[in-house]
């Protein structure tokens, strides 16, 4: 048979140009890499693992999707020990040595710190998952991936005292016990504010050293204080350290929050139920309306188990990453490029919608004065659900 | 001014973290004192310990208590290996620091790979349980470890005081070759010493993953005050830690029920700066 | 060597310039500010044995001076780099002037008051300075390089320089000598002539400047301080490990041991294997130093070391020792001096005259108070009262160092060698810190003629450990002799040595004699105290009861019943 060549010229071309279509089902070419570090080792490694699990999924997530720019990412991690003179240097090496393209958040308020100084010298946007002072983020290309606002001293503790306005018993004696780990601190020192314009009563104020093991005076100290409500400016282990010395000496607050816990730990105490805390996401509805989410929660449950972690939920800390994928991934698509000033332009003056909420940053310093996506949840029956505000409450969810 | 209910809750909770730190301490003091062998380790050895305890009582459902019954034993061997080591490799009092440190490093990375850097929390039915004595609350987790610090340092004190071993063991340390010359096998004096210093960090961790949450960062948060302790205490003495570790307990509990908790640390510490000037002959 | 050292100065300084990336001068700025923290640290605690576990004290001290100088309150921050060194170094002195006074202060109590300081001021500097927040510390660079790492680089290779420099000078410096014997025997290195305390509360000034130095510069580099990242014990250990891995002996071995472990430190940054490789450092770590137990610079001295060739023999031994001034007037004088030890009365008043240029023997029963009365005079022990003229001049009240310098000197019964120093080392400290105070070339010029006096010449690169007991009290001797002594104490020096080779030590103590020394000699062996004695005076129960010509004493009634119970003759 006389095979018409313009037909099979027009096949043929079809063909070609079908495997050329822009990464619909698979991206290639030369891989754009994007390098961080995480605290894989250290005093932090507890959240890192965290981070590290979602990342992963988030990358091979994007690949899946073909790639940013029809490219398959690459994600070049490294170890910073959780020190920050660490953090510097090794994001010196990925933007210097490594020439990477994009670089991603390392974890908490020093480290970002330390990463913002290098990006700043070599203009390189950088995305921040954890960073808990924003006065302190002086450059013009950092974009919090949060939801923090401007001055998390002022709502955060309005947050809190608005949901503990909702509780059965609404509070009017607070006793304040907060941990001096830098970021905390600088809230419930704001807290103290809010509560006086609240008309709370301030009746007992305790600090006390980070790392601090003996908590039995200070239980002590918070049950002859006798409030109607214990604000925790704590993180990590120390609410569930406070928790156990208030145990030992029978007795548990009416009424509680803390900022930042640990939040596998206290599942199971008794004294524990009933405490609100911050996040940005709980892994229940309407977050997970969703599909895409709900099937990001699921794998993650089934990562963490592998990988060993005790809590297998999304929440705060995971979130904030998987965010700050999103961002990154917003951006670089609708600019269509992977250079970091037309990238920051973009950023500001656009919004990415996240699993938590919409991010923008229009206010002072790239943050939001006054508005955030943090929410108030509270440990109800052995699980963390979100309480406040009610249009991100879990259907049915009532502050108890 | 605290209440007495107040100050007195706030001495006993002094007191059961001071009985941590002399349980901690004395394993330490041991092999420093009696062999000359600083051991960093120590500490990696009871968080291995805390978490071979809640892996044994949450996993296999065994009773914390029994799981000593295995852990001890199995450490006392591992106590009686380092010294081996030690001895194989004429390791110098300088260079022990730099050994156990390298085991440090080769615990924590166990215990991370294993269980991960994040928190663990060992459940047990012996947390719900507490006494009052008066106005005085005391759980019964911690009256455990204070009974099982007095009874180890008591017991290790009374055996170096009143027995023919205890006596072997103190002319050794005094100068060994003399010893020797005497009859006293120095070998086996130091493998016990050192099996019984690491079984002690068995049950000192047994005691951490009762009344404590556990992560492999911990190894190092305790590794100052009990060295303080340790050192306070003097070296070889099995009492000293558990009375130091009290002191600096108490007195920053106290500082906490009365001032500012933040300033805790520096009360205890300049208190025992302040030991120290006044009284050194007792420490050394 | 010295043009090896100037390319290499070039070389260094020439990094910032040459194009490399910025990641690079950071990874050899973090290298250099670990030496120059190990090696400060070593400066008091390798070289004189007193450990401190609380560099990381004065490290923070600078970290915090800068960060509340040039963060808060905006000052050009180069000029708060000597403040941050000052501010440690007034923290040091102040601390070292309390602590090393108190002469019980061994060991491990000082490191855990230097442990317990950290505390105390990371404390302090959480709830006054920091408040909490931590500082923020964003400054302009000085342009001296083009890029911010470059100038950090070129900062902390100052810093490492001085370091470097400063521990290379002490080294070689009778400081460092005097620091060394401290080490070895510090009551021994007081007697000898070695100013102790002010020399160790210098070692530990130096080593505070330099770490508080680091300290500001670090600021500046990781640009947030706050008190738990600055305050860690992990500097603390960390310093320890890095000068013992390369070798504490030697001023360049914290540098070799920083070295090593910044490198295994980041060696295991890669995401992948961030737990195994914490693993496997500390695996690597001990098989380094099971391996090589000196640390790696002293293993690898230790391996080449080459006997220096011998020198050769200097020309024979000088005629005199001092101007023989007219003999026979009393150059010591004891008066009732007492001295206790927790009830028992070792001394209880005894009343003594030594007269120039002679030998007087000294005896009595054990437990008589020879000893005790040695180590009073020499400033070992503080008297309880009494008093000890010498030359005219009291000597009760006076720190032994500066009796050393007065030209007293003894040897020690079982003998006290510096067994870290050689022979010669050990030898050639006193005349450096004698009478006459001597350089280093001349101490050790002046320790070869007594060696030569008392055939050791051979045995002069050896360590004490090597030699046998012979050898060891000649050593004891040329030590004494080798400061020239007024007035020298020689303590049962015969104790264990062969007939033969007593006659020669006989011998040997005439001639000093014959050369303007002045001799006690404390014995048993009465023949030796017949035959070389002038006058003998005798000790028992902690008094002086004869004094007198040998034969005359020694026949007194009750000298015989001190020795041999009531007399049946």
């Amino acid at each position: 048979m006389k095979i018409d060549r313009r037909r099979a010229l027009a096949a043929g071309g079809a063909l070609l140009s079908a495997m050329a279509l822009p990464g619909v089902l698979r991206a290639q070419g030369k891989p754009i890499r994007i390098g961080s570090t995480l605290p894989l080792t250290g005093p932090l490694a507890s959240l890192a693992i965290i981070h590290k699990v979602t990342a992963e999924i988030c990358v091979e997530n994007l690949n899946k999707r073909g790639g940013l720019l029809g490219r398959p990412v690459e994600w070049v991690l490294r170890d910073d020990q959780s020190k920050p003179e660490l953090t510097r240097t090794l994001y010196e090496q990925l933007i210097t040595a490594d020439t990477v393209d994009l670089i991603q958040s390392p974890y908490a308020t020093a480290s970002i710190l330390a990463a913002m100084g290098v990006a700043q010298r070599y203009n390189k946007v950088l995305l921040h998952t954890s960073f808990g002072i924003p006065k302190l983020a002086k450059y013009d290309m950092q974009f919090q991936t949060a939801g923090s606002p401007f001055d998390p001293e002022n709502v955060w503790p309005n947050h809190i005292f608005d949901a503990a306005a909702k509780l059965p018993k609404p509070p009017k004696t607070i006793a304040i016990v907060t941990s001096k780990f830098p970021s905390v601190h600088a809230i419930s020192v704001g807290a103290r504010e809010v509560m006086k314009k609240r008309g709370l009563t301030e009746v007992l104020h305790l600090e006390y050293e980070f790392g601090n093991r003996d908590y039995g005076a200070i239980a002590s100290r918070v049950k002859e204080a006798n409030p109607d409500f214990l604000w925790g400016g704590t993180n990590g282990i120390d609410p569930m350290l406070m928790l156990e010395a208030m145990k030992k000496i029978g007795y548990r607050p009416p009424a509680q929050a803390h900022l930042f816990p640990a939040p596998g730990p206290m599942l199971k105490l008794p004294e524990a139920q009933g405490a609100l805390a911050l996040t940005t996401f709980e892994s229940h509805a309407p977050f997970t309306d969703d599909p895409v989410i709900a099937q990001f929660v699921k794998t993650y449950g089934e990562r963490a188990q592998q990988a060993g972690i005790p809590y297998t939920s999304v929440d705060l800390q995971s979130a904030i990453m998987y965010a700050s994928w999103q961002v990154l991934e917003s951006a670089v698509t609708a600019t269509k490029s992977l250079d970091d000033k037309t990238i920051g332009a973009w950023l500001k003056k656009n919004e990415v919608k996240t699993l938590f909420g919409t991010l923008r940053w229009n206010g002072p310093q790239n943050y939001v004065e006054g508005a955030d996506l943090y929410k108030v949840k509270q440990l109800q029956q052995g699980k963390w659900v979100v309480v406040h505000p009610t249009q991100w409450a879990a259907p049915g969810a009532k502050l108890t | 001014m605290p209440s007495a209910t107040l100050l007195g809750q706030s001495v006993l909770s002094g007191v059961f973290i001071g009985a941590l730190y002399g349980l901690l301490g004395l394993g330490l003091s041991l092999s420093w004192g009696m062999l000359r062998q600083v051991n960093l380790a120590h500490f990696a050895l009871a968080f291995l310990g805390a978490y071979v305890t809640f892996q044994l009582a949450a996993v296999a459902k065994i009773d914390p208590f029994v799981t000593l019954a295995i852990v001890a034993p199995a450490f006392f061997v591992l106590g009686m290996a380092l010294h081996w080591f030690f001895l194989r490799f004429s390791v110098t009092l300088l260079n022990t620091l730099l050994v156990t440190f390298g085991i440090t490093s080769i615990i924590e990375a166990g215990i991370q790979w294993y269980w991960t850097a994040d928190f663990h929390r060992m459940e047990n039915a012996y947390a719900a349980v507490r006494w009052k004595l008066g106005p005085l609350f005391l759980a019964l987790t911690d009256v455990i470890t204070l009974g099982f610090a007095l009874a180890l340092a008591l017991g290790a004190w009374a055996v170096l005081r009143f027995t023919d071993l205890g006596k072997a063991i103190r002319a050794t340390t005094e100068d060994a070759p003399i010893a020797a010359a005497f009859g006293v096998n120095e070998k086996l004096l130091g493998f016990l010493v050192s099996g019984f210093a690491a079984s002690v960090a068995a049950v000192a961790g047994l005691c951490l993953a009762l009344n404590h949450t556990l992560a492999p960062v911990q190894i190092y948060a305790w590794m100052g005050v009990v060295f303080a302790a340790v050192m306070m205490g003097g070296l070889g003495r099995p009492i000293g830690p558990l009375v130091a570790g009290i002191v600096i307990g108490v007195s920053e509990a106290v500082t906490m029920a009365v001032t500012n908790p933040t300033w805790a640390p520096l009360v205890s510490f300049s208190l025992l700066i302040v030991i120290l000037l006044l009284r050194p002959a007792r420490f050394s | 060597m010295k043009t090896a050292l100037a390319v290499c100065a070039v070389v260094l300084c020439a990094v910032p310039f040459v194009g490399l990336p910025a990641f690079y001068e950071s990874f050899l700025y973090l290298l250099l500010s670990a030496i120059v923290l190990a090696t400060s640290w070593n400066l008091l605690s390798g070289y004189s044995g007193y450990f401190s576990f609380g560099h990381g004290a004065f490290f923070g001290v600078g970290v915090y001076t800068t960060a509340a100088l040039a963060g808060k309150l905006g000052w050009p921050f180069l000029w708060t780099l000597p403040l941050a060194a000052l501010a440690a170094t007034v923290l040091g002195v102040a601390l070292g002037a309390v602590v090393f006074r108190v002469r019980a202060l061994r060991g491990e109590l000082f490191a855990l008051l230097s442990l317990a300081i950290t505390f105390v001021l990371s404390t302090i500097a959480l709830n006054t300075v920091d408040g909490g927040p931590g500082i923020q510390v964003m400054v302009d660079m000085p342009k001296i390089a083009p890029t911010a790492s470059g100038v950090l680089y070129l900062l902390m290779l100052a810093a490492a320089a001085l370091t470097l420099w400063t521990a290379y000078a002490m080294y070689h410096s009778r400081f460092g000598t005097g620091l060394f014997a401290i080490h070895d025997d510090e009551d021994v290195a007081e007697v000898m002539g070695v100013p102790t305390y002010r020399f160790k509360l210098a070692a530990f000034a130096i080593s505070c400047a330099l770490a508080g130095l680091a300290g500001g510069i670090h600021a500046i580099f990781v640009s947030y301080v706050t008190v738990a990242e600055t305050f860690s014990i992990a500097l603390a250990v960390n310093v320890v490990l890095m000068s013992a891995l390369g070798g504490t002996r030697h001023w360049l071995g914290p540098a070799v041991g920083a070295i090593a472990i910044t490198m295994l430190l980041y060696a295991f940054t890669s995401g992948n294997a961030a737990v195994v490789g914490r693993a496997l450092s500390g695996l690597i770590l001990i098989v380094v130093i099971v391996a090589m137990p000196a640390g790696i610079l002293g293993q690898i001295l230790k391996r080449f070391r080459r006997e220096p060739p011998a020198r050769p023999r200097p020309e024979a031994i000088l005629t005199d020792l001092h101007h023989a001034k007219k003999s026979g007037e009393p150059l010591l004088v004891v008066r009732g001096v007492a001295k206790a030890f927790k009830g028992v009365q070792a001394l209880a008043g005894v009343d003594l005259d030594i007269r120039r240029g002679e030998i007087l023997g000294l005896v009595g029963p054990n437990g008589s108070g020879k000893s005790t009365l040695i180590n009073v005079v020499s400033g070992h022990y503080a008297v309880d009262r009494g008093s000890i003229r010498f030359e005219g001049e009291e000597l009760v009240g006076t720190p032994a160092h500066r009796i050393a310098r007065a030209g007293i000197a003894r040897t020690y019964q079982i003998p006290r060698p510096f067994q870290q120093l050689t022979v010669l080392q050990n030898i050639a400290l006193r005349p450096m810190f004698g009478q006459v105070v001597m350089d280093r070339a001349s101490a050790e010029a002046e320790a070869w003629r007594w060696l030569e006096f008392t055939n050791l010449a051979d045995k002069a690169y050896r360590y004490p450990g090597e030699l046998n007991l012979h050898q060891r009290k000649f050593l004891e001797l040329a030590r004494a002799l080798a400061s020239r002594p007024r007035l020298l104490f020689l303590d049962e020096v015969l104790s264990g040595l062969t007939p033969a080779e007593m006659d020669g030590a006989l011998r040997l103590i005439r001639a000093i004699r014959d050369q303007g020394a002045t001799i006690v000699f404390v014995e048993h062996v009465m023949r030796a105290v017949m035959e070389v004695t002038d006058r003998v005076a005798v000790l028992t129960y902690g008094r002086a009861i004869a004094e007198g010509a040998p034969a005359e004493v020694m026949r007194h009634p009750d000298v015989v019943s001190a020795y041999l119970g009531a007399a049946h003759v």
